[in-house]
């Protein structure tokens, strides 16, 4: 772009410094919340106190504390159930049905033992609760798989085949547990029955298991990818996957693997939210909604850039802002979807941070000479 | 076919002194080209030659440093193919330029001059349904162009050329990618425009029997020269080869010791598809021992890269069987067969053999991420690998800023040592090099012949696929002509010679379906 003597042009940056990335996000978050001025406009209440209100509930009040916690493991399982496939160079957008799939399973083991009634546990509980989290992994990969194999057999789309079978498990979802389904509660409420207390995941320091699972993976993902030959095959055939086939790693097993792993994932993230988070202990009626909130694991996996450490802190705070907004839009009388929005608005600023990172404006003078009328006519010969 | 009146009459389009320059390279020197009204007249020569250059002067795509144009002794000049379309001339390149999600129509029409801001559909249909029933063209005006097979698109191609008003049509090694059938279809239609609807067309190929076939004149083309200027009628094959291969070959023959070691691979009537679905290979067999070097010599598209991917394990062969120390292979995965000490360096550095985003020590691993040594405890040995990637870079003077520099900011020449050196490391019992040396400067080219030699020395059996005849003469042990998916012969080094082995790359004395 030229404006008078000078020119506007965004250049490549050259390796960018360490400390940068981190500054880079930080503004990134800063001009979101400026920019989330906007929203709060509307309200009767000073701005100070929205932005107050938002981060005391998300990050200080011991409710919205715990419900950031457990949004955040929800979020983080989300993030690598897109992660994983997403280093072999495919897309998993089937997060919601996994989701729903890992929670039919975990309330189909207690419904298929019986065991919904507190006085008749076949098993012990421990064993119990073991055997749900194993079978909601299985099914979130076998949906997940469902999509790697037809990636790597018939070259179908994974893109398309996991967004339909979102829609296929949640009306499927729906049929177990509203009206006459067999998962329906006993009140009829569109929910699920409850889990016994005996089957209640173990706590640890207050929050469910799942949390040092979900901490324990983000270490065990960035070293898999940096450091193991599987990690390796991953990678290679993402960047390229001709030259992986070259190499001798076999396309239809990396693909299905891939996606049997972020299938898993995203089931560990349905079995957390339905099953171990203390007082749901059921499919809630409003279910959708948590499978729509796994969408923002993709944000967090494309902005950490594939590194499942990296997404940690983008997932808590993606998750305080949306417990923090949801709370300040009930306690001042925000607008409605005012979580939703600064979520987007987020979004939006990491998106744009990336091209900054890589790029940069330049203001350059343009020599005079260079301004000068070039003669249109061409020499002689 | 009545020959037009080939008494030399005033050229309807002419290229006189036509000289042009890319960096390094002398692509056209001082050519000069007739052609006749009603002709078609053939461009032949190799890879190389110059031909497709020549064509983008003609067509405006690009500027003669010297020399003019001539219409009908008329001096015109064009700035771009916009020009040279308002005065009758159309091209149709080699790769189509379609899009493939519209319809016939559609392609037709777009980027006509009249075209610009509205579309007129329906007034463009009316009209090209004119001009094929002028032409006794049967194009499906409303098909999308995906759905068409290859050489209806190239009819698509040529209708689109003549629909801009074209009266003489450049076509660009437009069998390329034909099936016998489509190529007999295409000859036939070439004629009758010619014949009935006197259109010019100049013919570029590689191909004899097509111009052997079709064409009234020819002009072959060597290394940016004209060699010869002929009627075809006048023309024997054997002549035109010669002019086309040059018998300038300096041989340099390699001294290797004449014993041989015990057969290695062993292939029987071995075919495959291409990816469009053809029969690209069609039944090649030969046998190779151990420190024996076979030149698969041919233009490049008659097969040889389905020859290496099939013996790579890349593609599935059709029929027959490949054999390695006597078992059967076939249908081994490409994994099987690293461990049984195949190695391969394809053609494609960029998209098939390296990882541009990777470094070259990740590079390395793509040749040892299953092996054994290399693996401790499901980990790789980043420090082994480190070690290798030093060796390969010192032994094969590989030009890097360091090895953890991404495979992207290397050269071509030094990418190819790095894959040469990789696939080398693992001590591979037989090589497959496909183009090895292809855009490689003279000394990384030299470098890469002579490791290859050193590889047989150590016992290995290469097999060189190469378009380079002076290189496939310099390093086989037995030279093999491909064409069309088929070997000419195999014939010892002491007996082949350029002449021999060019005209069964032109295809001749093969038997060529579709043409004679």
């Amino acid at each position: 772009m030229r404006l008078g003597r000078y020119e506007l042009t965004l250049e490549p940056r050259p390796a960018p410094p360490a400390i940068f990335t981190a500054l880079t996000a930080v503004v990134a978050i800063l001009l979101a919340l400026a920019l989330s001025s906007f929203l709060f406009l509307s309200s009767h209440t000073r701005l100070i106190d929205a932005y107050r209100a938002v981060f005391s509930y998300a990050f200080f009040n011991p409710h919205g504390v715990l419900a950031t916690v457990h949004r955040s493991i929800y979020l983080l399982f989300c993030t690598y159930a897109f992660l994983v496939p997403f280093r072999a160079g495919l897309w998993n957008i089937g997060l919601p049905g996994q989701v729903y799939a890992g929670g039919l399973a975990a309330f189909a083991v207690p419904f298929v033992l019986r065991a919904h009634d507190p006085q008749t546990l076949p098993l012990p509980p421990g064993l119990l609760i073991v055997l749900m989290i194993a079978a909601a992994a299985a099914a979130g990969a076998a949906t997940g798989g469902f999509a790697g194999v037809l990636r790597a057999k018939l070259q179908v789309n994974e893109i398309l085949v996991t967004m339909m079978l979102n829609s296929i498990l949640f009306w499927l979802v729906a049929y177990m547990i509203k009206e006459g389904g067999p998962f329906m509660s006993a009140t009829g409420e569109g929910e699920s029955f409850g889990l016994p207390s005996s089957l209640h995941a173990p706590l640890l320091l207050g929050v469910p298991v799942t949390a040092a699972l979900a901490l324990g993976v983000a270490v065990l993902l960035d070293l898999l990818f940096a450091k193991t030959a599987l990690g390796y095959r991953i990678r290679a055939f993402g960047e390229n996957p001709a030259a992986a086939r070259y190499g001798g790693i076999i396309p239809v097993a990396l693909s299905l693997l891939v996606f049997l792993l972020g299938g898993a994932f995203a089931a560990l993230a349905g079995y957390h939210y339905f099953a171990a988070v203390p007082g749901v202990y059921k499919i809630p009626g409003n279910y959708g909604y948590y499978g729509d909130l796994g969408f923002y694991g993709i944000i967090a996996a494309l902005i950490a850039r594939g590194s499942s450490l990296g997404a940690v802190p983008i997932v808590v705070l993606f998750a305080g802002l949306s417990v923090g907004a949801r709370f300040a839009q009930g306690e001042l009388r925000l607008p409605f979807g005012v979580d939703y929005a600064l979520l987007g608005l987020l979004m939006m600023t990491f998106v744009a941070s990336h091209v900054l990172y890589h790029f940069r404006f330049a203001w350059r003078r343009i020599p005079s000479e260079a301004l000068q009328s070039v003669p249109t006519e061409l020499p002689e010969g | 076919m009545s020959p037009p009146d080939l008494a030399p009459t005033e050229p309807i389009l002419a290229a006189r002194g036509i000289t042009k320059r890319f960096p390094g390279v002398l692509a056209l020197d001082h050519v000069d080209l007739e052609i006749q009204a009603g002709e078609i007249h053939a461009v032949l020569g190799q890879n190389g030659a110059g031909k497709t250059t020549l064509m983008n002067i003609l067509f405006g795509l690009l500027q003669p440093d010297e020399g003019a144009l001539y219409l009908r002794e008329q001096r015109i000049r064009f700035r771009s193919p916009h020009d040279a379309l308002a005065r009758g001339i159309g091209m149709v390149h080699q790769t189509r330029r379609l899009v493939s999600a519209h319809t016939v129509l559609e392609n037709i029409v777009l980027g006509h001059p009249r075209t610009r801001g509205f579309l007129n559909l329906r007034g463009a249909r009316l009209e090209v349904e004119a001009l094929c029933n002028r032409y006794g063209f049967t194009v499906p005006l409303g098909a999308r162009v995906w759905q068409l097979s290859e050489g209806e698109r190239q009819w698509v191609e040529i209708l689109k050329a003549l629909y801009r008003g074209a009266r003489i049509l450049i076509l660009d090694e437009p069998t390329a990618a034909l099936t016998p059938p489509e190529v007999k279809t295409l000859l036939a239609g070439l004629q009758t425009l010619v014949r009935d609807h006197g259109v010019t067309v100049l013919l570029v190929t590689h191909k004899l029997p097509i111009v052997m076939a079709v064409s009234h004149r020819v002009t072959v083309l060597r290394s940016g020269r004209v060699v010869a200027r002929l009627r075809t009628a006048d023309a024997a094959e054997e002549v035109l080869v010669q002019h086309m291969i040059g018998r300038d070959i300096a041989f340099r023959t390699t001294n290797r010791s004449a014993e041989m070691g015990r057969p290695l691979l062993q292939v029987e009537q071995l075919s495959a598809f291409n990816d469009k679905g053809l029969l690209a290979l069609r039944g090649v067999s030969f046998s190779l021992r151990e420190g024996e070097v076979l030149g698969v010599a041919g233009v490049t598209g008659n097969g040889q890269e389905e020859l290496a991917q099939v013996l790579a394990g890349l593609r599935p062969a059709a029929s027959g069987r490949v054999r390695l120390d006597g078992r059967d292979v076939t249908r081994l995965s490409p994994l099987q067969r690293w461990r049984m000490g195949v190695g391969y360096v394809p053609a494609e550095r960029i998209e098939v053999a390296s990882i541009a985003a990777f470094s070259l020590v990740e590079n390395t691993a793509l040749n040892y991420h299953f092996d054994p040594a290399f693996i401790r405890r499901g980990l790789l040995d980043n420090a082994a690998l480190e070690q290798l990637t030093r060796r390969i870079v010192t032994t094969y003077n590989v030009k890097a800023p360091s090895q953890y520099a991404r495979a992207r900011h290397l050269s071509g020449g030094n990418l190819q040592k790095l894959i040469l050196g990789r696939v080398l490391s693992r001590n591979p019992r037989l090589l497959i090099a496909h183009l090895p040396t292809q855009g490689l400067d003279v000394e990384a080219a030299a470098f890469v012949r002579a490791t290859l030699v050193e590889a047989t020395a150590e016992g290995a059996a290469v097999l060189l696929i190469s378009e380079d005849l002076d290189e496939i003469l310099t390093l086989s042990d037995w030279v093999a002509p491909i064409y069309e998916g088929r070997f000419g012969a195999i014939i010892p080094r002491t007996e082949a010679d350029a002449e021999t082995v060019g005209a069964m790359m032109a295809g001749l004395g093969m038997k060529e379906a579709g043409v004679r």
